[in-house]
């Protein structure tokens, strides 16, 4: 075999970090704040902060199509486009072109993804809550999938130290159900939202809350220090955010992890092959393959962090065969890119509110209320498993109720000029539940324009899904009810698949035995214990509530779990 | 509903029957129209382009009223982006239906007509129009959902030319820099969320 010395020296780091996303950007920054030399490899194109956020001041008048997706941009991102208007003018260029990346669907799977600096963190929703308790036990509880290998305890400091450091605006609530953090300042709820808040916890003891979510209501000190300030009520972050004041993997941990100086980044390379060494029993690094020029290249590392998003994560350790692993990279159990879940929405209720006409808001609040799961919670027992929470919001109509309104004229245009009636809405995020029927795979000869195997998706939601979807939307409308809101819609959208929810997640699941996961309790694979999976691939069971803050938490504890392993000798 | 019953509907709406004129005007609305042909780029011809240009102008126009100054759709531009809305971002049962309208106005002499007798003819459009639209809210309220407005457009046949008009006359309007100007209390940072009291005849707050 050749060996070329100088090139393995040069292209040698202590630990490589796949994806530079809500988790990869978290990895990075752990590690090389604790003295790792970190290389993160980005598939996508390189974003700067803030200076490619294109579109972030842009006013009203100087979006083209106005926030409508044009007819060609609705075919190039035609997985995004099931999502609603993403691929618009304001943000299309922050997420995936579907044509360059197709995908097979087997059974129908919404894959919405964001190749570039910062992945997903770029434009996530910011809803920012703990798993509580009874999520880490439920499986073993209820025999569903396998059981958690650690427990809401072994994750709480790393809730807080994760929580800190993004900056959560939040209202502590004391309930088990929905564990307290540490917050900033709350935002407001609106009045007729408080109304509501009030009614609830009268007529069916349930709690609301406003959102918690990953906006600097109040930066601290170590916000301010990366160049993040506070939030300016604009609810335009789907731009990016030219103030940093929501959290990214770009205005927050990638920002860090260079005031170490010890990160070097590459764009555009997609990562083909994790390298595995059959004498060492390990990994020795990854073999990458730039996307403009289609050069492969190798590079080396101690430790390697797979971050690439759940479904890329996956299908990164199925197509790194090698004589140990024929399945895939640590797929003894066979395990990997099974047990897809993800949160199912498009379901909920709308309403008009009649009175609090004096009531209005100045700013734009980039948040929602919160009503936490409240279904299989205490004495509450349904037919289904798991629950769901709801997230919505009242606002007061605009200029848009004239679409479908009767008028036209001056004083039609007049009226316009000023706020309508209150409206209401929420929909609800419910927990799917773990299946290994659920699942992805690499396509066997069909392979995309870089030579990798495609991806075929082949999972549905189950009966539970199907169950529950009834009870949120039939719930939502009975809430409204007793709120004596008017005009209740329920809604249950029928196109709705796994992967609409952007929380994929589940297929390299955490276990306590190697024979049924891929991951032990530090998020190493099972097998080759210099990898470490931290992205949403690393879940046991989904809960019914936004995931992103705790694939942080995990990363953390994870890579303070790997540099004390690595200095230790361990690995 | 059918069109006689429209017609009567809006014959009262006005406060009395139709003028000659229109109803000679209505006699050409259901004539046969030529199809658009298949895959053929949309474009407007002129006289259709005036006829987007006066009915957009109805639905905002220009107003010099003392508590009301305020540039109408001609003013800020609205016609042309209905045209490029129109291109770039619908597909061909819009762009057919949209077309179909704008044959039946070139049908019954639009720009002929006076300005009462273009209003009724828009009245009668938005009557019609209303009776399509809840046909189609019913096909959707049977498929399980009536919230997104997306799967609306989902329905093999367009949304008619007077909801796509008028959508769009709006969205041109009130996102224009003039239009939001005259209309709203333009704030582009807003620095804080918080509740408020309205006060009376204040307007909306546009971001």
């Amino acid at each position: 075999m050749y060996l070329n010395i100088k090139a393995t020296k040069n292209n040698t780091f202590d630990a490589i970090v796949v994806g530079s996303g809500m988790t990869g950007g978290f990895a990075a920054k752990e590690l090389t704040e604790k003295g790792l030399n970190v290389l993160m490899i980005e598939r996508g194109r390189e974003i700067k902060h803030p200076q490619d956020y294109d579109t972030a001041m842009k006013q009203p008048w100087e979006v083209e199509h106005r926030g409508k997706v044009t007819a060609h941009s609705a075919e190039e991102l035609w997985a995004n486009k099931r999502f609603g208007n993403l691929a618009n003018d304001e943000s299309g260029s922050f997420f995936t072109n579907d044509k360059d990346n197709p995908y097979i669907e087997k059974r129908p799977f919404d894959w919405i993804r964001a190749y570039h600096t910062g992945g997903k963190s770029m434009h996530w929703g910011r809803q920012s809550y703990r798993f509580n308790k009874e999520d880490f036990e439920a499986n073993a509880k209820e025999g569903i999938g396998i059981d958690w290998p650690i427990r809401y305890d072994d994750l709480a400091p790393w809730y807080t130290y994760v929580e800190k450091f993004v900056g959560v605006s939040g209202q502590k609530e004391g309930l088990d159900v929905l564990p307290d953090g540490h917050f900033l300042p709350a935002m407001p709820l609106f009045a007729p939202e408080v109304h509501f808040k009030k009614m609830m916890l009268e007529k069916f003891n349930r709690p609301v809350t406003v959102g918690r979510v990953a906006n600097l209501s109040q930066p601290q000190e170590w916000h301010t220090k990366l160049g993040r300030a506070s939030c300016q009520y604009r609810n335009k972050c789907v731009r990016g955010c030219p103030y940093g004041a929501y959290y990214s993997s770009l205005s927050g941990a990638i920002p860090a992890a260079n005031l170490t100086k010890r990160l070097s980044m590459l764009h555009d390379t997609i990562v083909a092959e994790i390298l595995y060494d059959e004498q060492k029993q390990r990994a020795t690094g990854v073999r990458v393959i730039n996307q403009k020029t289609n050069q492969v290249e190798e590079y080396f590392a101690k430790i390697i962090f797979l971050n690439a998003g759940a479904m890329n994560t996956a299908a990164l350790m199925l197509n790194s065969k090698s004589n140990r692993f024929q399945n895939g990279l640590g797929n003894d159990s066979d395990q990997v890119g099974r047990n897809i879940m993800d949160h199912h929405l498009g379901v909920g209720a709308t309403a008009t509110v009649e009175g609090f006409l004096d009531d209005y808001v100045y700013g734009q609040r980039p948040n929602a209320l919160y009503i936490p799961r409240f279904r299989n919670w205490g004495n509450d027992k349904q037919s289904y498993l798991r629950g769901f929470g709801y997230q919505g919001g009242a606002s007061r109509e605009g200029w848009s109720r004239g679409v479908n309104a009767d008028g036209f004229g001056g004083d039609f245009k007049q009226s316009l000029t000023k706020p309508g009636q209150w409206t209401i809405g929420f929909g609800g995020f419910g927990e799917v539940l773990p299946n290994p029927e659920n699942r992805m795979y690499l396509d066997p000869t069909r392979k995309d324009k870089w030579g990798v195997p495609m991806i075929v998706f082949d999972a549905a939601f189950g009966e539970n899904e199907i169950m529950m979807r009834k009870d949120i939307m039939n719930s939502a409308m009975e809430m409204m009810d007793a709120a004596g809101f008017k005009n209740i819609t329920g809604y249950n959208r029928p196109e709705v698949h796994l992967g609409l929810g952007i929380h994929e997640m589940g297929t390299a699941r955490m276990g306590r035995d190697a024979k049924t996961s891929v991951l032990n309790a530090f998020n190493q694979v099972h097998a080759v214990k210099n990898v470490f999976v931290t992205d949403g691939a690393a879940m046991t069971s989904s809960s019914c509530v936004n995931p992103s803050i705790t694939y942080m938490a995990l990363t953390a504890r994870a890579a303070d779990y790997a540099v004390k392993a690595l200095k230790k000798r361990e690995l | 509903m059918n069109r006689r019953d429209v017609i009567k509907n809006v014959a009262m709406m006005l406060g009395g029957a139709f003028s000659a004129p229109t109803l000679m005007a209505m006699n050409h609305w259901e004539k046969p129209i030529q199809s658009h042909p298949n895959g053929v780029a949309f474009s407007l011809t002129q006289i259709q382009r005036n006829i987007v240009a006066e009915i957009a102008e109805l639905i905002l126009p220009k107003t010099t009223a003392p508590n009301d100054v305020s540039p109408g759709a001609k003013d800020v531009g609205v016609p042309a982006f209905i045209e490029m809305m129109m291109k770039d971002c619908y597909l061909q049962p819009e762009q057919l239906s949209f077309m179909e309208g704008l044959v039946k106005m070139e049908q019954v002499n639009f720009l002929e007509l006076n300005d009462n007798e273009r209003k009724g003819i828009l009245k009668y459009l938005e009557q019609e129009t209303k009776a399509e639209m809840k046909a189609r809210q019913m096909k959707q309220t049977k498929m399980g959902d009536n919230d997104d407005h997306e799967d609306i457009k989902k329905v093999a046949k367009g949304l008619p030319f007077w909801r796509l008009i008028k959508e769009l006359t709006l969205l041109g309007y009130f996102t224009s820099e003039e239009g939001i100007k005259a209309s709203f209390e333009y704030v582009q940072i807003p620095g804080k969320v918080e509740n408020i009291k309205l006060k009376p005849n204040q307007k909306s707050y546009a971001y």
